[in-house]
């Protein structure tokens, strides 16, 4: 018994010593050992010709025999010179399940867009492209939407896919989805014909393009879901999933593993280029660090902390970048609840906005990977206003203000909440500043996710470091942390209590605005208004990192979806 | 642990009969405390243990008042190596605070969360077996079958869950501790009652009218004593294990500063900045190899078959 009490100590130790000594060994990075099945005959190029057959299971030869090799007149994979391999993505994000068009978030989309469809894809400049519809037009009354869809796609079960299918998949997003908005306006879908889908609207409504993305709108089976049961509990949500998408599912294992395979009948031809998409779910980003570094993993959809980050960028190879994720709009916000007695004071919500340094926190905390928020719309965002008062922190400005409410130094003693476990490193920080100004802070800790929310969403707190998504369109992520009709409609609403008048018109008129500089205006005047009441303090805009290794080629960083977008172009280099 | 068990001749000073009757009085039974102490300082690893308990207790107690750091002041940029500052000596942390100034102050927490916990595993622990074992019976059935249920329970998850049922706090650290660890004391005590009810100064206490309380009290459990120092020595070890667990979990109580919410917290930034989980890991691992050490040395002090060698 006490040998097996020293030998557990003597072994933490020995753990902590040789974790500490790996760090400095980076560029010991072994070359890929994980399986690439078929992948060897590779050499891209220029005798793509006779390397027919290197994969059992390419069923699109047409492009044989073709002497011309401009690199822009080849179809999908380079004419199938690109076809095989096995990418094997890491994740920390572990899914609920795999439908889309009942559940939202990264977890689910990033395989979810490999396994579906969708109407519309985005480039990196909010432009609507082609994919299952491959043209659209709107309504000049913007009262509705017309899709025509492909031809000849089928479902990975062989049925072909119809507007009955695309209908099916709007309505229930619209009953289902947790952003209610992006579909609210819909009325009906009418489908004259198997490849038309009109979508008729109560209101003109311009997000409903972007609501038609890779990760927000996958088209689902009629066939399969429409039979009575209830969606978001659907057995085929996980298993025997049949999607529309490049790739088919062959394993999902809840937590752990999602085998998913080339779909040989993907109606864009030729693609897509991987035979295998193997996307393991590892819990421990630092485990997925060290994946990348020894070829283990040839792609992370999740990166982070920052330390990792740096240390990868460090590491030449691998690929880190932040491209492509612009629609995300990631906010790390601090909140506050205005219902609270001494929150409910103006100024000493301005207070705290000044007491915090946002750029220490970028500088310091993020080691330099985050950008300034200084609204609710993201800089990336077309509807960003750069002029509104961005609080930088002037410490005097802010015992002024407090001391105006009637605060003196150490009158006021607040809590503050935050995501555990991640988030505890801003929330440790805002006490820290606050002291400064003689505001008392305490954290309140929940010892995990759901605990935290529902707190949050039954505003059984007083403030909080939250972390809150732009959608892409500010009708999708926006609106809804703001109306004085979304007040604790469950989490990431209005967790705030923030009620005004003025900005329920504002944003309603918004939303219905068709023309994309009236738009911009009104939002530009919700800006304003929000920041002077600064119901919430807007801290940085965290980047979503991905990191590959250089035999990755084409991920999807032109596009403003990032990794939530299908990777049916990827190929690999080896 | 129940080699542990073994024959108690502590001083059975203060007890309403014969001093003199302890059970099984070895050699030298005359000066029993001395000749235990004699035994433990002859142990150099106890001994070193003592030393290593002293210096952390020292560190705890006095290094707040020569190191004067707020360990939640941000004195510098964050993940700074040590030696590299005046103000850092052992480098900062995630947010720029002082790891030197939180390996000093952790330590309150750390061991006051051991302490409290070891102090409830003893409460509980001690009274359930000492009923069982003195009574027997079905309260003894009952008790022991209450005991195996808190016993088969996997230990670190029950006192995550109990945790996670109220808000972390040092005090429901503490308790979920105290409730997972006690059975081990439970099943000591209740061995130890079991043989010692029999002998025969437990009857002549019976004989000239104790009451049960009293037995209990003054005639059996001091003769139970040494297992159970032993055992509680090793305890404290264990509660300081799980304390820092439990904040490695994320459980920990980010408004106080203890070791495992150290290495907890800093956890992420482990590849590039090894100081700031290394050194409060040192910290654990002293602390948890002095009580261990002492435990050993107490034992062996206790052992009547060791004596005289």
């Amino acid at each position: 018994m006490k040998k097996w009490r020293l030998l557990v100590a003597v072994l933490a130790v020995f753990a902590l010593v040789a974790a500490a000594c790996a760090s400095d060994d980076d560029d010991g990075a072994t070359p890929a050992t994980t399986a690439a099945p078929a992948a060897d005959d590779m050499d891209d190029g220029d005798d793509h010709d006779e390397d027919d057959g290197h994969d059992e299971d390419d069923g699109h030869d047409e492009d044989d025999g073709d002497g011309d090799d401009m690199a822009a007149a080849h179809g999908p994979c380079n004419d199938g010179a690109n076809v095989g391999g096995t990418l094997i993505i890491g994740s920390t994000q572990v899914p609920r399940h795999l439908n889309g068009t009942v559940q939202s978030g990264y977890a689910t989309a990033v395989p979810g867009t490999q396994l579906n469809a969708s109407p519309l894809l985005y480039d990196d400049e909010y432009n609507p492209m082609p994919y299952l519809a491959e043209s659209w037009e709107v309504a000049d009354d913007g009262l509705s939407v017309t899709l025509h869809l492909v031809q000849d796609a089928v479902f990975h079960d062989g049925m072909p896919i119809t507007s009955a299918d695309v209908a099916f998949s709007i309505l229930t997003a619209q009953a289902h989805h947790p952003f209610k908005p992006m579909f609210a306006p819909v009325t009906g879908v009418d489908t004259p014909d198997e490849h038309t889908a009109v979508i008729n609207l109560s209101q003109p409504h311009p997000a409903i393009l972007l609501a038609m993305s890779p990760g927000l709108l996958p088209v689902i089976p009629k066939h399969i879901f429409d039979d009575g049961q209830e969606l978001p509990t659907h057995p085929r949500n996980t298993e025997d999933f049949v999607g529309s998408g490049p790739f088919r599912l062959v394993e999902y294992e809840a937590g752990t593993i999602i085998r998913m395979e080339r779909f040989d009948d993907f109606f864009i031809e030729g693609a897509p280029c991987l035979d295998e998409i193997v996307m393991q779910i590892i819990p421990d980003a630092t485990n997925i660090v060290l994946g990348l570094e020894n070829g283990e993993i040839d792609l992370s959809v999740t990166l982070g902390p920052s330390a990792n980050v740096l240390r990868l960028m460090e590491n030449e190879n691998v690929t880190v970048s932040s491209d492509g994720h612009e629609a995300i709009g990631q906010i790390q916000w601090l909140e506050m609840n205005v219902d609270d007695p001494a929150l409910s004071d103006k100024r000493v919500r301005q207070a705290i906005a000044y007491a915090i340094d946002r750029d220490f926190m970028i500088d310091a905390l993020d080691q330099g990977l985050t950008i300034p928020a200084t609204s609710g719309i993201v800089t990336a965002s077309p509807f960003h206003d750069s002029t509104v008062n961005p609080y930088d922190r002037d410490v005097d400005q802010a015992k002024a203000l407090l001391a105006e409410a009637g605060y003196g130094d150490g009158d006021l003693s607040l809590t503050i909440d935050y995501i555990p476990p991640t988030q505890v490193i801003y929330a440790e920080y805002v006490v820290q500043a606050l002291e400064d100004v003689g505001i008392n802070v305490e954290l309140s800790v929940s010892p995990d996710f759901p605990t935290w929310a529902g707190r949050i969403a039954g505003r059984d707190y007083q403030m909080t470091i939250n972390n809150v998504w732009n959608w892409g369109d500010p009708v999708i992520g926006v609106h809804r942390s703001y109306l004085s009709d979304n007040i604790d409609q469950g989490i990431w609403t209005n967790n705030t209590g923030y009620s005004n008048a003025e900005v329920d018109r504002i944003l309603a008129e918004a939303g219905q605005e068709l023309d994309a500089g009236r738009r911009a205006a009104l939002y530009a005047e919700f800006q304003q208004i929000v920041s002077d009441e600064v119901p919430i303090y807007y801290l940085t805009t965290p980047q979503f990192w991905q990191a590959y290794n250089p035999h990755v080629q084409d991920p999807p960083t032109r596009t403003i979806w990032g990794m939530m977008s299908p990777m049916h172009e990827v190929w690999l280099d080896r | 642990m129940s080699d542990a068990a073994g024959l108690g001749d502590v001083a059975a000073a203060d007890m309403g009969v014969t001093p003199g009757l302890g059970a099984g009085g070895g050699p030298g039974a005359a000066r029993p405390g001395r000749e235990t102490f004699r035994l433990f300082v002859r142990n150099k690893a106890a001994v070193v243990g003592v030393l290593m308990l002293a210096g952390v207790v020292f560190m705890t107690v006095a290094g707040p008042s020569l190191y004067d750091q707020d360990p939640k002041d941000i004195v510098a940029r964050p993940l700074i190596g040590p030696g590299e500052l005046t103000e850092a000596r052992l480098g900062t942390d995630y947010l720029g605070r002082d790891v030197l100034a939180g390996v000093i102050n952790g330590g309150a927490t750390s061991l006051t969360v051991a302490a409290m916990a070891a102090a409830m595993v003893l409460v509980i622990g001690i009274g359930i077996g000492a009923v069982a074992g003195y009574y027997g019976g079905w309260a003894d059935g009952a008790l022991m079958r209450f005991t195996e249920f808190f016993q088969v329970l996997p230990a670190l998850l029950f006192a995550m869950v109990v945790v996670a049922l109220f808000e972390p706090s040092m005090w429901t650290i503490s308790f979920a501790i105290g409730v997972v660890a006690w059975p081990g004391i439970a099943r000591i005590t209740r061995a130890e009652f079991l043989r010692l009810k029999n002998l025969e100064f437990v009857r002549a206490a019976r004989a000239v009218g104790a009451t049960d309380w009293r037995i209990i009290r003054k005639v059996v459990f001091p003769n139970a004593l040494p297992p159970l120092i032993v055992s509680a020595t090793l305890i404290m070890g264990t509660a300081i294990l799980f304390e820092a667990g439990l904040a490695f979990l994320g459980l920990g109580d980010p408004n106080t500063t203890s070791w495992g919410l150290m290495i907890g917290l800093n956890r992420g930034n482990f590849l590039t900045a090894w100081w700031s989980v290394t050194f409060p890991g040192l910290a654990i691992f002293f602390t948890v190899l002095s009580f261990s050490l002492i435990g050993d040395g107490l034992q062996d002090a206790y052992n009547p078959k060791l004596r005289g060698r």
